[in-house]
């Protein structure tokens, strides 16, 4: 049987599953302590099932997004080493920041020298000004990571209880800005990150639950607990990752479809295309940080139930905030729930404050309650219709470097609009009307999130690059490099070499999983010519595990 | 806030004329790199575009495609001139304030007829943008600076006749280097006199001559001929690493000169030290063009002073452009018919060699000389490949601003021509309809395409 918990914000849910059937589930208030809602919802999901039973816990978290977006986090200084290029002005993390002189080049050889003297100022004034956790970020480190190596080993030397981050070791990608947060964010929130781990790992076990614990990632795929604290920051989104792969296992495979969560104040959306979810092309970003961090293609509209809603002059107008429950429920002001309300599309609350929410608006203008209610609830419907629209134009539009990357390019549109959340019921079948699709709420939708934990595989990636020119090969994920002293090595060696590393990544996570099937995301060959002669070769070579869920879900079980 | 700049990086990785060639996939490889590594896409001042296709039509409006458009280009070549094309249309419309198309392959050598490839070139980006801007948005006076090492003779062989195009390169001088044109004489037919301007350099030429060109001709200039688009056909290969040239710019030469001209979009041309000055330019032009600190950027094995400028060599190019100041000032009162002789039409020979493909062209080109409008064209044109039959070709261009007679002119010598057996293909321009035909006598079948 597997186990999904969902900590959100508000609610945790918890599922269990039992030969692809939801067999119970369970949805408890997310409290202060999040050790003892998580436990609450897992007791709830687990009645009469003995914890031997269970062979897999996946857990998807807001912890690390909310102590991030609270900055309820350490300090952390910065030593860069940014070299020629952007003007310096650009690195401003609101935070210590030392910029020493050095530097490394696109293919990783050093053209400015460390200054040993700088160095040891930088690090003394971090120790001075009291910082205890440091990021060491190098612009290129990943394609040489000495200096980035030489800072942190004098760090450590001077001041043995600093915790260092390296860039290399958190990002491998090219962006050195996005190097320079990632590597903070996971600086600043490592030990929080660790101490939550253990006391899940314990409450587990207190349980009689010894099976794998994974945590799922902002790109939909899962890590084991344990492993996963060394990347605590691909941890952030993981709530939306959820909801998305919930809706992929209630929905049958292959489909085209839009993800529509309404909630209070947001409406976050996802695409599925073509049966698997859409991968931003970039790394997410939070609290006004870009990240490295590999997310699904997730968007939140500042629109959802409790939004408030003012009648300004001639025109009815929807703000992104929240003044607490709808006017229905007691709330201080009409929202577009009070408009589902009058219109019957929701119980919720009591349906005389509805109409007097609406009359108040609709009034003035010449308007009865249910004109007004149809009014505010089409603002609703024609925002998220848009959002949704300008999605997929982004995707149709993200660059292409390839020839056959813009020859490829598709045009796609939903087949259906999916609902999960608590606003689904009234709006979503106007908004698969806008959009030309089917409206679907799934069954199990309060708590496709928790569902989404349960079926998320895990999922390793290795990207290798190899310049035979200058001998050396480097693995982004693991911040590895090394010499390589065959000239001749060919695409296949490094192909073998990529799934090699692929398995050895598996089993540094304790992932059992045999590496059968290798997805090869990127395989570039660059000749190297100098004077018109080959004088070397460039592999670039990305290979995943392949991305998917354990199943879709049948019939069967029952929400509680 | 003030309005981005547009950026289209298409490297064309899975593109190459062949395996050891300049013009291949690695090209753009290091300033990927550069680029992706420095978060230019995330600055706010940046806004990144995908490129799309350019159609076959968008081609035909500029050049005669031997025998047809789809025998000359590659999907490469329309994805390049396509994504000039996306960026002119959102720097027109207003979105960004201005924009770079870092494509490859490029196209400056690129005539108005086409039998193969010269200079690593097929198709014309920046002509294919001029006619698209003015057929699609009604632009009319526009001007291209080309900053490429080379000559940029293609884009002066499509503008030579055009008054309403300006075209300025500076260049290494011909003796020395390909294609062996662009001298100081060279100033556009009896229609366009001055609107074309080469100042050719000695090799060694650096940064401050540069700066003197600047000051001196293109701005000035410029601002006289006051264009309602400014395009820079951005070659990099004036650098001092470069292998082709012999010349001494910088990185930091090249971005103030973009920050002089300040032009409404920058199109990538030559360039071929990949590794030591294209990651740096590229980034130093992108952070010119959206007004950015390029202070910091530095080639490695570059310090202040390293480069001084030869004197006599500098005060040839001054000379050069004291010369052509003057030409340009004076354009509009020289005596035309005494330059270029009297009647009805002027005509010249030329000799097209295409050093990519091995093709010999023998071209005699004729421009109409009207009071009315710019005057048709008449291009008759023979290109031999060694081993198989000479290809002949006639062809005609009528002008955006053609007047009524002269476009009744010129679809009478299409007519002609299409019953002479000599001509194996015979094609039709008419950028005032924006309608193009081509004829092939073996088929004896006309195609047209329209705007």
């Amino acid at each position: 049987m597997f186990i999904g918990i969902d900590v959100g914000g508000t609610f945790t849910d918890a599922v269990l599953l039992d030969r692809g059937c939801v067999r119970a589930s369970a949805k408890v208030q997310t409290k202060e302590d999040l050790l003892s809602s998580l436990l609450e919802a897992l007791d709830k999901a687990m009645k009469g099932v003995s914890g031997d039973l269970v062979e897999r816990v996946v857990l998807s978290t807001t912890m690390i997004t909310n102590l991030i977006v609270e900055k309820k986090y350490d300090p952390v200084g910065l030593i860069l080493i940014p070299g020629p290029g952007l003007s310096h002005q650009h690195y401003q993390f609101n935070t210590g920041t030392y910029i020493i002189p050095g530097a490394m080049d696109y293919r990783g050889r050093e053209i400015i020298p460390l200054r040993r003297q700088e160095m040891e100022n930088a690090i003394m004034d971090l120790a001075d000004d009291g910082y205890k956790n440091v990021a060491v970020v190098g612009k290129f480190s990943s394609r040489n990571n000495r200096h980035e190596k030489e800072v942190a080993a004098r760090l450590r030397w001077n001041y043995p209880d600093c915790q260092v981050e390296m860039g290399h070791q958190v990002a491998g990608q090219l962006n050195f800005p996005r190097r320079v947060v990632s590597t903070m964010l996971t600086c600043a929130t490592r030990e929080k990150y660790e101490y939550f781990v253990d006391s899940v790992i314990t409450a587990l076990s207190k349980r009689g639950i010894d099976a794998p614990v994974f945590i799922l990632k902002a790109d939909g795929g899962t890590l084991p607990l344990p492993c996963s604290t060394r990347v605590p920051i691909e941890t952030i989104f993981s709530g939306p990752a959820a909801s998305t792969l919930g809706v992929q296992a209630l929905t049958p495979p292959g489909e085209t479809s839009v993800v529509v969560d309404i909630g209070g104040t947001t409406t976050d959306l996802a695409l599925i295309l073509s049966g698997s979810p859409l991968l931003a092309s970039k790394g997410a970003a939070i609290d006004d940080y870009l990240t490295h961090v590999r997310a699904l293609a997730v968007k939140s509209v500042p629109v959802g139930g409790d939004s408030i809603v003012e009648r300004v002059g001639k025109e009815i107008i929807i703000y992104s905030e929240r003044l607490g429950p709808p006017y229905c429920q007691g709330g201080p002001m009409p929202t577009p729930t009070d408009a589902l309300r009058v219109l019957g599309l929701t119980r919720l609350g009591d349906e005389d404050r509805a109409r007097e929410a609406m009359d108040s608006l609709g009034a003035p203008l010449g308007m009865s309650p249910g004109e007004a209610a149809n009014k505010v609830c089409n603002l609703v419907i024609d925002t998220i219709s848009a959002e949704i629209q300008l999605m997929f134009t982004q995707w149709e539009q993200e660059p292409a470097y390839r020839v056959w990357e813009v020859l490829e390019k598709r045009k796609e549109r939903p087949s259906t609009v999916v609902g999960v959340g608590g606003g689904a019921a009234g709006f979503i079948s106007q908004i698969a009307a806008t959009l030309g699709a089917y409206p679907v709420i799934p069954p199990y939708a309060p708590v496709a999130n928790a569902i989404g934990a349960a079926v998320a595989l895990p999922t390793l990636e290795v990207t290798l690059r190899v310049d035979t020119e200058q001998g050396y090969y480097s693995i982004e994920e693991e911040g590895f490099q090394e010499a390589l002293d065959d000239a001749n090595f060919t695409e296949q060696q490094a192909l073998d070499l990529a799934s090699k590393w692929l398995g050895k990544r598996a089993d540094k996570y304790g992932l059992n999983q045999r590496i059968e099937d290798v997805e090869i995301i990127r395989r570039e060959v660059f000749n190297m010519v100098r004077n018109w002669v080959t004088t070397g070769k460039i592999y670039d070579i990305h290979v995943q595990t392949p991305r998917g869920i354990l199943g879709h879900i049948g019939a069967g079980g029952e929400i509680k | 806030m003030e309005k981005k700049t547009g950026l289209i990086f298409f490297p064309a990785f899975d593109w190459a004329i062949s395996p050891t060639h300049p013009e291949r996939e690695e090209r753009l490889l290091y300033t990927r790199d550069q680029i992706f590594e420095e978060g230019v896409m995330d600055l706010p001042q940046i806004r990144e575009y995908a490129p799309r296709l350019a159609s076959l039509h968008d081609i035909a409006r500029v050049h005669f495609c031997v025998p047809r458009v789809q025998s000359q280009v590659t999907e490469a070549h329309l994805i390049a001139a396509g994504s000039a094309l996306q960026l002119g249309d959102a720097v027109v419309s207003g979105e960004i304030k201005n924009g770079f198309a870092m494509v490859r392959p490029p196209g400056h050598h690129a005539m108005r007829t086409v039998h193969g490839n010269r200079g690593f070139c097929n198709i014309n980006n920046e002509a294919v943008l001029v006619d698209y801007l003015r057929r699609r948005h009604g632009l009319k006076r526009i001007a291209i600076i080309d900053s490429d090492v080379h000559h940029g003779d293609g884009t002066q062989d499509i503008f030579y006749h055009d008054p309403d195009v300006l075209f300025i390169s500076f260049h290494q001088d011909g003796r020395t280097i390909f294609p062996g044109t662009g001298f100081s004489h060279e100033l556009g037919g009896p229609q366009a006199y001055g609107t074309t301007l080469n100042v050719p350099m000695p090799p060694g030429i650096g940064d401050e001559t540069l700066e003197y060109i600047v000051d001196n001709l293109i701005v000035p200039v410029i601002k006289d001929f006051n264009p309602d688009f400014i395009i820079n056909s951005a070659g990099q290969d004036n650098h001092y690493s470069d292998p082709l040239g012999s010349m001494r710019f910088t990185a930091r030469g090249y971005a103030d000169f973009t920050r002089k001209l300040n032009p409404d979009m920058a199109v990538l041309e030559g360039g071929y030290a990949i590794e030591t000055a294209l990651p740096y330019l590229n980034l130093a032009i992108i952070l010119a063009l959206a007004r950015l600190d390029y202070s910091y950027v530095l080639e490695p094995d570059y310090w202040p002073g390293r480069f001084t400028e030869n004197a006599e060599r500098a005060s040839k190019v001054h000379r050069t452009v004291d010369y052509l100041r003057d030409v340009w000032e004076k354009r509009n009162s020289a005596d035309i018919d005494n330059i270029f002789g009297k009647g009805n039409f002027y005509q010249r020979k030329k000799f097209i060699y295409y050093d990519t493909d091995y093709i010999e062209e023998e071209q005699i080109e004729k421009v109409k000389k009207c009071s009315n409008c710019t005057g048709y064209l008449l291009v008759e044109s023979r290109g031999e490949r060694g081993y198989r039959a000479p290809v002949r070709i006639f062809a005609v261009t009528v002008p955006f601003s053609a007047c009524e007679a002269c476009q009744q002119e010129a679809y009478d010598a299409y007519h002609q021509a299409k019953k002479k057996e000599q001509y194996d293909y015979v094609y039709m321009q008419d950028k005032s309809l924006d309608t193009c035909l081509n004829y092939e006598r073996d088929k004896n079948h006309e195609w047209s395409t329209e705007g």
